[in-house]
């Protein structure tokens, strides 16, 4: 395969450039007397060719065979779909009523990338696409237009609407606030994931190298659990899953000697404490590239994500005997980062009510514990927190505090990214580079997720499952580049030109550069949400079989283990995708004017270093929109 | 031990051995001495497993084919003439039969698996 690699190189360069032209390039297949006719060959995993554009109105017939095993194809909006077994032909036929971008999808189990074996059909003119750039456009444009109109409102109000500070406390009802001081809530619902988890573990080993598709460790964690967490979860409760999160159970057991009750740790560990300088992001953002380099290997084998969970696993009972309380979770967890950083956006917080009651409070209980709770596990000061990123919603402060005086606040959607540093920030709830660099990572990433996972690039996969270890290593080196290297780098350059424009010689570049990148977080939060539903509508329904047949044995435990593979509202995927993108851009852009008025110190400074940063948002949108749509 | 901690750690203990038992137990029980069980795989993947199979003349024996791959497999015996046809990925089929003439039979994939398909065969040695 390496030695077609740099033709591929070619042929893709011009399929980036053609549909970033807006795509009227070459059309597929022959067109006689009004039907085209596309011959697609199947092989693991792709199809070829994998892009087929045709016009609005003509009649379509793919003909399609198979190279190596049996294969299946499925047309998302259109609903065709046939099987084909090597040494056949089938044709699929239809009118092409539809345009935008349609994804047609393996639809029998071929290998381990089989769910993201995909091809791409455009019935040009892709209106979708041009709407969605147009709409990013404009509200790229009118939020600058209104913002030079809103004056003292725009200050202390959402979209000149919502007031921040508007709290809704959810604890405030007797029965919510009783469930939250006692011993067993969150408990109970740790062990039941941690019931659900050994699960997970033994039919990861179980399955070994079967397909992934069928095996309940894979579909559960990778279909279900990241699809639950990157649109439910952190857009909207923040660390939710920390809460219930079975790893750190048995470390905590050891920690503290005991489980259900409660009072002050006398560890069986070390109870060392971490490093001053990797109290950041910084320790989370590289775990979590790290592991992300096995992409190919986890989200498919079964055995792989058997592998990464009991490394997670064990990482967090031997690090709970070395370092103090949740050392872990808050900075060697590789999913702690994005949730800690997009946490800042979500909805809800764990905050003090009347800070008034904590400064005449002594001694600290919530820090340091007492006979009804542990002292923050999060090394947080729940007095005095002001951001979601560090605080993992173990609700021990509520167990704590003799003075009722935590809430549960529903509030406006990222009002955390407006915080202001704080005294004790230096020490460890740090707002700084660290959570600059993870919130930029986050671009790369979703990037090379999206193409290896929905996009229609063969050769991608290839590299990224490692069929070749060159290929492997071009995978690493570019992607690694990419996030490391390229993403920074023009954000830094976008940061310089916002800092030029101002005319404000005297404020730092780092603080230009820092600040603005919370502006991406928004947009961060709804682009991972629409990936992730990407992954979900298709291959979701594959898990009522799992769950009746959870390790393959021919089981039917609920009676679902026949259940067939079924697209569910794919036709509506691109819609939903690009409403989330709109969403997120609208909230990037508000907050983004918000930062500028912080960063720069006259409103005219802030309008004028504002306009290359809205310039950046709007191309990443319209990146998003194309790499979605397009 | 304060009680609710000894109710707790119980109740981990036995939660994490529950899952586990259950597992290996129905992976191993309700097995009947004349089950045979065969794991379907493409042979650069560990083919037949076993490859050959024994059973005793006149006496009826189940089947059980588990395709542990990631690709779709057939099961087929010409000479008992015994088939289940396409069996998925993870899928799991059973065939009873009672073999009444001892010798050697071959049974092959019936579903072009992959490159190497049609090594994919083993014998049933009828006893």
């Amino acid at each position: 395969m390496d030695h077609r690699l740099p033709i591929k190189y070619v042929i893709l360069a011009s399929c980036l450039t053609l549909s970033a032209c807006g795509g009227s390039g070459e059309f597929s297949g022959d067109l006689v007397g009004g039907q085209r006719t596309v011959e697609v060959t199947a092989r693991k995993f792709e199809y070829d060719p994998s892009i087929i554009t045709v016009k609005e109105g003509e009649t379509v017939v793919i003909k399609l065979a198979s190279e190596d095993v049996t294969h299946g194809f499925y047309l998302d909006g259109y609903g065709e779909q046939t099987t084909i077994p090597p040494g056949d032909i089938k044709l699929v036929g239809f009118t092409a009523n539809k345009t935008g971008r349609f994804t047609f999808r393996c639809s029998e189990t071929c290998g381990h990338f089989h769910p993201y074996m995909i091809g791409h059909l455009r019935v040009l003119p892709n209106r979708k696409y041009y709407a969605g750039v147009s709409l990013v456009v404009l509200l790229g444009l009118g939020s600058l237009a209104y913002g030079s109109k809103r004056r003292e409102k725009h200050r202390t109000h959402l979209f000149g609407v919502i007031p921040l500070d508007w709290r809704f406390e959810l604890t405030k009802y007797k029965p919510i606030r009783a469930l939250f001081k006692s011993r067993w809530f969150p408990l109970v619902f740790i062990l039941l994931n941690f019931f659900v988890f050994v699960v997970i573990l033994v039919a990861g080993f179980a399955g070994g190298f079967s397909a992934g598709n069928v095996n309940f460790g894979v579909m559960v964690v990778w279909i279900l659990w990241w699809v639950l967490l990157m649109t439910i979860f952190v857009p909207v409760v923040g660390r939710f899953w920390c809460m219930t999160c079975p790893f750190p159970l048995i470390g905590d057991w050891l920690q503290r000697g005991t489980l259900g009750s409660g009072g002050r740790q006398k560890s069986w560990g070390l109870n060392k404490k971490w490093p001053k300088r990797f109290r950041n992001l910084w320790p989370v953002t590289a775990c979590f590239l790290l592991s992300t380099l096995f992409v190919g290997f986890f989200t498919v084998q079964p055995f792989a994500t058997f592998v990464l969970l009991a490394l997670i696993v064990i990482g967090a009972i031997v690090i709970s005997l070395i370092y103090e309380k949740r050392t872990f979770c808050l900075y060697l967890c590789p999913v702690s980062g994005f949730q800690g950083l997009y946490s800042n956006f979500a909805a809800c917080e764990v905050r003090v009510k009347n800070p008034d009651i904590c400064k005449t409070h002594t001694p600290k209980t919530c820090y340091l514990g007492d006979e009804h709770g542990y002292g923050c596990p999060w090394m947080e000061l729940p007095f005095d927190m002001n951001r979601n990123t560090y605080c993992g919603l173990c609700l021990e402060c509520f167990k704590t505090c003799p003075h009722d005086n935590m809430a549960f606040n529903v509030r406006p959607f990222g009002t955390d990214l407006l915080a202001e540093r704080k005294r004790t920030d230096e020490l460890q709830n740090r707002r700084g580079l660290d959570e600059a660099f993870k919130s930029l990572t986050m671009i790369g990433i979703l990037f090379a997720f999206f193409l290896t996972m929905q996009g229609p690039y063969g050769w991608l996969k290839d590299m990224v499952m490692a069929a070749s270890l060159g290929g492997y290593g071009l995978f690493l080196g570019g992607y690694l580049l990419l996030n490391l290297g390229l993403v920074p780098v023009l954000f830094l350059a976008v940061s310089y030109l916002s800092k030029q424009a101002s005319g404000n010689r005297e404020v730092p570049l780092k603080k230009v550069f820092v600040d603005f990148s919370y502006c991406l977080v928004p947009l961060g939060v709804a682009r991972w949400a629409a990936f992730s539903l990407g992954i979900l509508l298709p291959n979701g329904s594959y898990l009522p079989r799992v769950f009746s047949d959870p390790f393959s044995r021919g089981w039917d435990l609920f009676g679902t283990a026949g259940y067939q593979w079924t697209p569910f509202l794919t036709g509506a995927l691109p819609y939903l995708q690009l409403s989330l993108l709109f969403v997120g851009l609208a909230f990037s852009l508000e907050y983004g004017y918000k930062f500028a008025n912080r960063i720069f110190a006259t409103e005219r400074e802030a309008t004028r270093g504002w306009i290359p940063m809205l310039l950046f948002i709007i191309a990443l949108g319209v990146f998003f929109v194309w790499l979605f749509e397009g | 031990m304060p009680r609710q901690t000894a109710v707790t750690a119980s109740l981990v203990t036995l939660i994490a051995m529950a899952a586990v038992l259950t597992t290996i137990g129905c992976s191993t029980s309700g097995k009947q001495p004349a089950t045979v069980e065969l794991l379907a795989r493409a042979p650069e993947r560990g083919n037949w497993s076993p490859q050959t199979l024994e059973v005793e003349q006149g006496e009826e024996v189940t089947l059980v084919i588990r395709n542990v791959d990631a690709v779709t497999h057939g099961f087929y015996l010409p000479g008992l003439d015994l088939t289940v046809g396409e069996i998925k990925a993870g899928d799991v089929r059973e065939i009873k039969f009672t073999p009444q003439v001892a010798g050697e039979y071959g049974f092959y994939c019936s579903v072009w698996c992959s490159d190497f398909h049609m090594h994919m065969r083993g014998k049933l040695v009828v006893k």
